[in-house]
């Protein structure tokens, strides 16, 4: 090849390169390796980790460990959706684009607003992008302009990413008050009014499925954004949010299609209204038809997006998450309504039988108990959370999540996940190791 | 064959469940809370649903179809053992709140990865947490942000961008809340020192610039480039899409570049998925790496009970940054995608080198090639490369801007007659600079022969007449789809019967 263009060495190829900017000295990394032995690496390296599998877990706080069902993986590894990319050439990729005005179509009707992108990069980015996008949309007649408000109890790890994403914007982030049972405070709400956009989880991070949030439209009124982040299994048995006002729901699409995978890739659902669509951020797919006349998809609006809008295009997303987000189609697209109901209910029943049988440890306290909880509660423990996990571990439980690392005041409380993957048998588990070592608190305080 | 939602067979659902652990009846949620109406989705049984996705595969190209030389996104061959790798357990069955004890085979990749990243680059720190190229550079440049607020020079308020710039640079660091300056390329398409001597000064907070540059080719003046922003105390960006052609022959920080993104997916062959996932690591050098998102990965020898767990005598373990910005996406990035990629890099590890010249040897073989067979086929009027250099890097650009004038034909016109040749066609409209620009970049994992016939092809898609080019492709499953029709007609979801 270099002997036809005439050249005799790659080094020919590099000329261009100046000498002051070369690398000296090769690499200092290992040999190449052979398929056999990276893979045998690779099992020996992730081997060493402790898959959740392998434990009766209950961890949770914004990831689920569901089934996807098998064919979803057959599926998705094919090479023709697998090695594809951006489809810039409708004609060749229609395969993909119809794909994603599906499931586009399965995450309107899954949430209840007419219009949905084909996904951000996960749940903490599409809530970030949420709140820009109701600025974009409502500063200009806000009375507190450049102003969101965002529920007090978001994880700091997703607050931290909305607060990134909005500071270039000059965005201020003002929090929301719950009470004490872990609803939000609705009459604290009234001074988001006149705010661009109010932020709220479904269920909350608590795992508690507020009723309260069906009335924050009315409260807040049409000149503010309502941003309600949902956990999408839950809406097989819960309300979707369009159906209560929202304006925009986002969420982590996660639990619909694919594993957790170390928290990526997943996909963020972002969904809204027809007022926000041409404000919003990341790609849509369109219907249209080809020459001769013929259904065909293609990519729309993409005026908004960075390669053509570019400094002024509402988001900077290029590369998306699409491949996960096909992994949810397909997984939405085998369950149907009635199997959406069914995994919502399984989901939901895990953790109602878990309230019952932890409600029953009288050294513990179900301090939320009241509420309805979607996946998981808060357990107030005689000790640390911290503690509690540790001895969970050596027993082989993975216990659920510290919350002092969200809320550094609440060393004592436990958030314990159940899910459709979650049986009987591991509740009893748990419960039996829970009260052990909660009574031995009692006799050590 | 009709949409998901115009299926019309059997009832039910796609796969069994078992029965809930309680009785429904169990559940009493108040109308304030419970849902009313199913959503409309459709009731496939699995064999329908297969089918299904299985004919949607069919009307999609990707790399394992055929060549797919398209500017920019480095279109490599995917080894599948990476999805096996993927699949495993070990990292699918992972949650990112697990204890370190619990990770510490995740970490040492992890590790590794930010090691090879950091000796590849030349920069001094990396973090894996940002998911793709864009939000690479958005993260980079808050790290930025941030270094200029705590030394008191908030008065940096411009981002400079060459205009040959990817979208995502400009959109970035408007997002970060900077202004954006553009400054012109010169006519041979490379930087313009004094445009850009024009346009630094003490509001300069960072250049963003790629090099090769979009054009596919080497700035022979970055150095002189990075001593222009740095004497007016401004900071280097380098956008790393380009990579692939570099690697252990000049890096980033050889450049005198103080920040750089790896578009991983690109480099390292994470498959691209229909438009995603990705991986979007940054490196930086020491001044920017406490304000870099954390949790970064370090390495020590193991204390006490350790030792069992440890890894080759190493205990993994997170560290926060000390002026983090934060975090820019919740988790820890994209785990699974930071792992395919470790499997690929492991494919040549010190030999990275060899990757690169090989993706430079193609790229520069096929300019060749398609310049030839455009020649003996007598087109080569038709068509002239997209600024004038002796050699490309690991790809290249072509204009059309003759066939257009002379025939009426237009890049786009040519990128259709090559998926009638079964082809993805080559990036076209970029770079904005290069009139009628089509961008051409084979990578490494091309074969000869590939290259030979792809050129041989383009050399009669431009025999082809104007009018019978206008009309492709005619072998694909839809024809020419009309943008104008589904931008003034949207139709983002299935319009259900009764809408
Ligand atoms: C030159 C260049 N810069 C940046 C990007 C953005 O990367 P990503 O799509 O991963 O966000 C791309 C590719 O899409 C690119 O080609």
């Amino acid at each position: 090849m270099l002997a036809a263009m005439g050249m005799s060495s790659i080094e020919d190829l590099f000329e261009d390169i100046p000498a002051e900017v070369r690398m000296t000295e090769a690499l200092p990394l290992p040999p190449p390796q052979s398929e056999e032995e990276i893979l045998a690496d690779a099992r020996r390296l992730l081997g060493a980790n402790v898959a959740l599998g392998d434990r009766v877990s209950f961890l949770g706080a914004g990831l689920y460990r569901n089934y996807v069902p098998a064919s979803v993986f057959q599926l998705v590894t094919r090479g023709e959706f697998l090695t594809a990319y951006t489809p810039y050439q409708p004609e060749v990729s229609q395969g993909m684009l119809q794909a994603m005005w599906e499931f586009q179509t399965l995450i309107s009707e899954l949430v209840g607003l007419p219009v949905a992108n084909l996904s951000l990069y996960d749940g903490s980015t599409a809530a970030a992008e949420a709140l820009t996008c109701s600025v974009r949309v409502h500063n200009r007649k806000a009375t507190q302009k450049d102003t969101v408000y965002v529920s007090e109890l978001t994880p700091p790890d997703r607050l931290s990413v909305m607060y990134n994403y909005c500071q270039g914007a000059d965005i201020t982030i003002n929090l929301l008050r719950h009470h004490s049972d872990g609803t939000l405070d609705l009459d604290a709400v009234s001074a988001a009014v006149g705010s661009c956009g109010v932020y709220v989880e479904q269920p909350n991070p608590l795992g508690i499925l507020d009723g309260g949030l069906s009335e924050l439209k009315e409260i807040l009124g049409e000149n503010t954004a309502l941003i309600v982040a949902v956990q999408p299994v839950s809406l097989g048995l819960v309300e979707a949010p369009g159906h209560y006002g929202a304006d925009i729901v986002v969420g982590e699409g996660q639990p619909l299609g694919s594993p957790i995978t170390g928290g990526g890739p997943i996909y963020g659902i972002f969904a809204c209204s027809k007022a926000y669509l041409r404000l919003m951020p990341g790609r849509i797919v369109g219907r249209s038809i080809d020459v001769d006349g013929k259904v065909a998809y293609c990519l729309t609006l993409s005026t908004r997006e960075q390669h053509i809008r570019r400094h002024r295009a509402t988001s900077n997303i290029c590369t998306n998450e699409t491949l996960i987000a096909l992994m949810g189609a397909m997984h939405m697209a085998l369950l149907g309504p009635e199997g959406l109901h069914s995994l919502a209910v399984r989901n939901m029943t895990a953790c109602l039988l878990a309230k019952q049988k932890l409600g029953e440890i009288g050294s513990i306290a179900l301090p939320h108990s009241n509420n309805h909880h979607f996946n998981e509660f808060v357990i107030e423990l005689p000790g640390s959370s911290q503690d509690c996990l540790a001895h969970l571990d050596t027993v082989g439980i993975v216990g659920g999540f510290d919350l002092s690392a969200w809320y550094p005041e609440r060393k004592n409380w436990l958030l314990a996940t159940f899910t459709d993957q979650t049986s009987a048998k591991q509740i009893e588990l748990l419960v039996a190791h829970l009260a052990v070592w909660a009574s031995a608190q009692g006799v050590s305080a | 064959m009709s949409n998901l939602f115009e299926h019309k067979g059997a009832k039910g659902q796609g796969y069994s469940q078992p029965a809930p652990i309680l009785p429904e009846s169990s559940i009493s949620l108040p109308p304030s809370l419970a849902r009313k109406n199913h959503a409309r989705w459709p009731r496939l049984s699995e064999p329908e649903m297969v089918r299904h996705y299985t004919w949607l595969s069919k009307r999609n190209f990707g790399i394992d179809t055929g060549f797919y030389p398209l500017g920019s996104c480095t279109m490599k061959h995917n080894p599948r053992v990476n999805e096996v790798i993927a699949q495993l357990p070990g990292i699918a069955d992972i949650h990112p709140h697990q204890p370190e004890h619990h990770i510490q085979g995740l970490l040492a990749i992890f590790h590794e990865m930010q090691y090879m990243l950091e000796v590849c680059s030349g920069m001094d720190q990396v973090t894996l947490q940002p998911v793709a190229g864009a939000q690479g550079e958005f993260t980079a440049v808050r790290c930025v942000q941030e270094y200029f607020r705590l030394r008191g020079e908030s008065q940096r308020t411009k981002v400079i961008v060459p205009d040959s710039a990817h979208g995502t640079n400009p959109a970035s660091a408007a997002v970060c809340g900077f202004e954006i300056v553009e400054i012109p390329s010169r006519e041979d398409g490379r930087i313009d020192l004094d445009a850009l001597r024009a346009v630094a000064d003490e509001t300069t907070a960072v250049m963003m610039i790629t090099n090769p540059n979009t054009l596919g080719l080497f700035e022979p003046d970055i150095v002189e480039a990075s001593a222009i922003v740095h004497d007016v105390g401004g900071q280097m960006y380098y956008d790393g899409a380009n990579f692939n052609a570099i690697l252990g022959i000049t890096s980033p920080g050889l450049m005198g570049f103080d920040a750089v993104h790896f578009n991983l997916h690109k480099t390292f062959s994470q498959p691209h998925g229909g438009g995603g996932p990705g991986s979007g690591p940054i490196g930086v050098k020491s001044h920017l790496a406490e304000f870099l998102p954390g949790p970064l990965v370090k390495k020590r020898p193991p204390l006490g009970d350790e030792s069992q767990m440890a890894i080759d005598d190493m205990w993994y373990g997170w560290y926060q940054p000390t002026r983090s910005i934060g975090k820019v996406q919740q988790w820890h990035g994209n785990a699974g995608a930071v792992i395919r990629c470790w499997a690929y890099y492991r494919r040549y590890g010190r030999g990275l080198r060899t990757m690169s010249e090989h993706a430079v040897l193609n790229a520069n073989y096929l300019r060749h090639a398609i310049h030839k067979a455009t020649k003996e086929a007598g087109v080569d009027s038709m068509v002239r490369d997209g600024a004038e250099a002796k050699v490309a890097k690991h790809e290249f650009t072509l204009s059309l801007q003759p066939a257009k004038e002379s025939h009426g034909i237009s890049a786009m016109d040519v990128a259709k007659g090559l998926l009638d040749k079964g082809y993805m066609a080559p990036t076209v409209y970029f770079p904005l600079v290069v009139p009628e620009c089509m961008m051409v970049e084979p990578t490494e994992t091309e074969s000869k022969e590939t290259l030979d016939t792809f050129a041989t092809h383009f050399a009669e898609v431009l025999q082809v007449d104007a009018e019978t080019l206008h009309a492709a492709p005619i072998t694909t499953p839809v024809r020419r789809v009309d943008e104008v029709y589904a931008a003034r007609n949207l139709c983002l979801r299935h319009p259900y019967d009764d809408e």
